[in-house]
């Protein structure tokens, strides 16, 4: 325990000689031995760091600010809305190209396994067929999964969650890079191919944002090519709001969604919201789903008709039988209750099987067998589903791709092989489509349960691939068996369209994993193409996530926490008002001042224990009230700064030395962006050491602080919604005393038992 | 405004004449559209409507009457053939008859003067446009039966193709008959097989035909409508299949169960025996706690539980 006044014997050493101190506190708190748990949800990793949103106001910037003139910032103004204007034609092309690779790979496999199955039917040796079907996904599934697990782990899953958290304000290693997107690109054509349950929506998300950000950048760091364009949008905060544009982007490429890319946006990420910024991510969204639509139009060889606007097409629903009445919506949000139940139970059963791979299996090479285990088992599940099935229909009239025959008589085929020998998205069409009858109720409850099981096993496999496709195939066989049974119990009245609940089991579904609100109806709504459609999938989305939210959390939100990632939700903790900025802040703090020596600065910088990104800058000054001095706060500087600073050697005796030596611009920082390089690849010789380094031009000189009495929720509030990294927390003579960052924010959270805190660990 | 048609005048009288000489051409087997088409113009007589009513040209009556005949041979065809479907193969002359006759009437000009021709007369003069009405009937249930596709380029007769197919149709139902004289008549379900062996190389050919016609239609059409092979062949291939696999019960049996499931379960078992490995001998991550330099003040977590719960 600390008294007051020993308290502020620290802050005060802490100023004074920063060295001395942190030699101090080592010998006066025996260190523990480090701990060791294994991992759990109540963690938060140390891997992750923030974005700098905040605009440092240093001089450099101010002098930038001057230079440039008023038509300048309108040229920067065009630049933005062409970059958007490419985010959205790119996006649109890259859904265009996974759309068209998977349809002739996919077309490829089925087919070759068809031809198979039809000639052993006859022969006999099915179990060959079988075998096949299984090697071909397995050998397919093992390459998806091999690029991922070895070239960019960070490529794997849907991608949702990592943009989520970039918007936020956390800085994914490697999230926004050009190899992410190509393994992403690459590893979901894959999977898909590979027959999992999965879909190529989610990823679409992903790759939408790493093109946003390459392009905002105007160059590749990993193809080492700089077109030396765009330069002023190389900072956090610019490349956040076009990724934002890309996240549209991306959404409205998937579903045909542009209105429900933007509010996906809006919903999930951007903290930072203006109506000229909705603007331009709506532009983009647009671009991309009209560039999505010719093309592929294009290619299917009709090129006025513009009728495929997303990766998905759930198809028309405008007939008359596919309308509702009033009477209907309470059984949709019965619907919902169902959906939200469902969903609950496939987080939860994830959640277990997450927490067991993270524990497990964490050597990539186990990742790919297990990988190739579920696409061999998801073949093995379908041809016995498909083997066993008695359900034999028509096959005149029906528009199934790939009719399997198997035992059904000749003309007809077997109707459990449309669900399970197909692509996820094909299935998911059939299912709202196909006329009452098609499907019987076993063969519809069947499916649901084994695919339910499926998808959750197959999510948070190390593939690229995402869940939303089959989220609604479950949904819709649900809904599909639903409505059957309705209209049986209604002795076959008209209004029972199965292909209508379907769609509501679809959306009941995708809620209760996802539990998304608005930006999910109005992609549903824009997915449906029927406006009238939005007040009941409103209200099973609502339903299903009031309901989903009592059990668990959404599927989404759960992996972040799982990954141990500092997210700040909208609001603080409700019941955290006691909670000072003094107890919330890290302390003691590694200072500088506002002339260093370079060796002292190196030492803090290459400190593998403290890896700390911000350092408040202090003067001391002699104190009037007292005698003593006092260290009062004058700025804030970034660690990546102190780089570019000892990288260019701006040292005072160097600038006395060489008048002629270039200034320092803020350009150079510009390019060092976004990775700078290491404080172990910069060389300081001896001497040098020796120099002393002026900070004050290049500190930011008005950082936010907070006095020590604040609550958690004020600094809560003012550090999320200004976006901050670093909260210089002050006392009543502008000493600081400590620092407010992410991670001790994130940390505090509301559980089962009233306010938890999670503690930091090294992943 | 006069419509244009009323500046004809032929003369009632006339045109009685002209109709009488037409019903005697005709001879005794009047046909009923000949004589509706008199008792028309007796009605219209007997009201005593004024001469200048618009009536139609002899040329245009005629061709009128000879649509009416055509369209009633066709319908009678039509319907003889609907079970089982023979339309194409026996309704193509009818067809294209009635399709030259529709023509006649959409291309001929009146004699009388130039702005008069019979395809305004009959054909839109009226809401109802009953000729127009018919000839779409017609023309839709042929496309959908889609006759075209086995019938010659020049719609004379049946392609080679179909007739070849026909021919092996005809072949399989006397292999039937044939292998189904010997028994007896109340055959229990499961005495066919002597037909299945028997006639399993015909329909296996006939089967094989059919689905090659498809493939070569599938290929070369590209509308969802031309997907379909012209309703004859269909049907027929319908028929046989039915009686083989539902009457005959001759499609295959569910085979191959014990490797199947033997495979199946091989590969079902694999995932509990690499999850259980993995259990048991992989390393279980360990993660490193940090201690947060932080003060350690009275208020800590336990504190906050107490005042809140």
């Amino acid at each position: 325990q600390l008294t007051p006044s020993s308290f502020l014997r620290i802050g005060q050493l802490s100023n004074v000689d920063l060295n001395e101190d942190t030699h101090e506190l080592e010998t006066e708190v025996p260190r523990q031995r480090p701990n060791e748990i294994p991992h759990n949800e109540k963690l938060l990793s140390l891997k992750y760091e923030s974005l700098d949103y905040d605009n440092s106001e240093n001089q450099l910037f101010l002098e930038e600010e001057r230079r440039i003139n008023h038509a300048a910032f309108r040229t920067v103004e065009i630049k933005r809305w062409v970059i958007c204007a490419m985010i959205g034609i790119l996006t649109g092309l890259v859904a265009c190209f996974i759309d068209i690779v998977v349809e002739n790979l996919a077309g490829l496999k089925y087919r070759v396994v068809k031809d198979n199955i039809d000639k052993f039917t006859a022969k006999g040796g099915l179990s060959f067929s079988l075998l096949l079907w299984a090697t071909l996904n397995a050998s397919v599934v093992m390459v998806g999964s091999l690029i991922v697990a070895f070239i960019e782990p960070v490529a794997a899953g849907s991608g949702i969650p990592q943009i989520k958290c970039y918007l936020n304000g956390v800085k994914i290693p490697h999230v926004v890079r050009l190899k992410t997107l190509v393994i992403k690109v690459c590893g979901v054509i894959l999977s898909v191919v590979g027959g999992l349950a999965v879909g190529k929506e989610g990823p679409m998300i992903h790759s939408g944002s790493v093109i946003a950000a390459g392009i905002s950048q105007g160059r590749s760091t990993s193809l080492k090519r700089d077109f030396k364009i765009f330069e002023y949008f190389r900072r956090d905060t610019e490349k956040r709001d076009f990724v934002s544009a890309g996240a549209a982007a991306g959404v409205s490429a998937a579903f045909g969604a542009p209105v429900g890319g933007v509010l996906f946006s809006l919903e999930e990420g951007a903290s930072f919201w203006n109506q000229f910024l909705t603007w331009r991510i709506f532009f983009a969204s647009m671009i991309s789903t009209f560039t999505l639509n010719s093309v592929l139009s294009v290619y299917h060889g009709n090129a006025w008709d513009l009728s495929s606007p997303g990766l998905i097409n759930f198809g028309r629903f405008d007939s008359e039988k596919m309308g509702y009445t009033i009477q209907e919506i309470p059984i949709f949000i019965f619907m919902g209750v169902v959906g939200g139940i469902l969903g609950a139970l496939f987080n939860a059963l994830n959640y277990w099987l997450t927490m067991f791979r993270i524990r497990y299996i964490h050597r990539p090479c186990l990742q790919v067998v297990e990988a190739m285990l579920v696409a061999a088992v998801t073949a093995t599940v379908g041809f016995v589903m498909i083997y066993c099935s008695r359900d034999c229909q028509p096959i005149q009239g029906s528009s199934v791709a790939y009719p399997l025959q198997l035992f059904c008589a000749d003309g007809e085929y077997n109707s459990m092989a449309t669900a399970f020998f197909n692509t996820p998205e094909k299935s998911v069409v059939n299912l709202f489509h196909d006329p009452p009858g098609s499907y019987n109720p076993m063969t519809l409850g069947m499916f649901t349960l084994m695919y339910f099981f499926l998808a959750c096993w197959t999510y948070g496999l190390t593939v690229s691939a995402g869940v939303f496709i089959p989220s609604l195939l479950i949904g819709a066989a649900w809904g599909r068996l639903f409505g059957i049974s309705l209209s049986y119990l209604t002795k076959g009245s008209i209004w029972a369209d199965p292909g209508k609940y379907a769609l509501m089991g679809a959306a009941a579904q995708l809620g209760g994993i996802v539990r998304m609100t608005l930006s999910l109806t109005v992609i549903m709504m824009e997915a449906t193409g029927n406006v009238t459609y939005g007040f009941p999938i409103m209200l099973v989305l609502m339903t299903a996530k009031i309901v989903g939210d009592y059990f668990v959390e959404g599927l989404y939100d759960m992996h972040i926490q799982l990954q141990s990632v500092p997210f700040l939700h909208w609001e603080a903790p409700v019941t955290s008002h006691s909670l000072t900025a003094r107890e919330v802040m890290s302390t003691p703090v590694t200072c500088l001042r506002r002339i260093e020596r370079v060796g002292t600065v190196v030492d803090i910088l290459s400190d593998t224990s403290s890896n700390h990104n911000g350092f408040p800058v202090v003067e001391s000054n002699p104190d009037t009230t007292q005698a003593g001095w006092v260290a009062g706060l004058r700025g804030l500087i970034l660690r990546s700064q102190l780089i570019v600073l000892l990288k260019h050697k701006v040292f005072v005796e160097r600038a006395n030395l060489s008048l002629v030596q270039r200034r320092l611009k803020l350009k150079d920082f510009r390019d060092a962006y976004p990775r700078f390089p290491p404080i172990q690849s910069i060389h300081v010789s001896q001497d040098e050491r020796e120099c002393m380094i002026d900070l004050s031009e290049f500190m930011n000189p008005s950082p936010y602080t907070v006095p020590q009495e604040a609550s958690l929720p004020r600094v809560f509030k003012l550090f999320r919604a200004l976006g901050l990294r670093h909260l210089v927390v002050v006392d009543n003579r502008n000493e600081v005393v400590g620092m407010v960052t992410r991670k001790d924010l994130a940390r505090y959270r509301l559980g089962k038992e009233g306010l938890e805190e999670l503690s930091l660990a090294q992943t | 405004m006069a419509p244009p048609r009323c500046l004809c005048r032929a003369p009632l009288p006339a045109l009685a004449l002209a109709l009488l000489g037409l019903a005697a051409a005709a001879g005794p087997r009047q046909t009923p559209a000949l004589e509706l088409a008199q008792e028309l113009a007796e009605e219209l007589w007997s009201a005593g409507l004024p001469g200048d009513l618009p009536e139609l040209e002899p040329e245009c009556r005629s061709l009128l009457a000879a649509f009416a005949e055509g369209s009633a041979a066709l319908t009678d065809c039509l319907g003889r053939r609907a079970r089982p479907v023979r339309l194409c193969q026996g309704c193509h002359g009818p067809y294209r008859r009635l399709l030259a006759q529709y023509g006649s009437i959409a291309r001929a000009v009146g004699n009388s003067s130039e702005s008069h021709n019979c395809a305004k007369s009959i054909l839109t003069s009226d809401r109802l446009q009953i000729v127009v009405t018919l000839s779409e009937f017609f023309n839709e249930t042929w496309e959908a039966a889609n006759c075209a596709n086995c019938l010659k380029n020049n719609s004379e007769g049946l392609s080679n193709s179909t007739e070849e197919f026909l021919d092996l149709f005809n072949k399989s139902l006397t292999c039937f008959e044939h292998n189904l004289q010997g028994q007896g008549i109340d055959l229990s379900p499961n005495n066919y097989t002597e037909v299945c062996k028997n006639c399993n190389e015909t329909y296996t050919k006939l089967n094989d035909l059919y689905n090659h016609l498809q493939r070569l239609n599938r290929q070369g059409g590209e509308s969802a409508h031309s997907a379909h092979l012209c309703i004859d062949v269909e049907d027929a291939m319908n028929i046989t299949r039915k009686l083989w696999s539902r009457t005959f019960n001759c499609s295959l049996p569910c085979s191959d169960t014990v490797p199947v499931i033997a495979v199946s379960s091989f590969i079902l078992f694999l995932p509990i025996v690499f999850y259980l490995s993995s259990f048991l001998h992989s390393k279980q991550k360990k993660r490193i706690l940090i201690l947060p330099k932080r003060i350690q003040s009275n208020a800590n977590l336990v504190n906050i539980q107490e005042k809140y719960s």
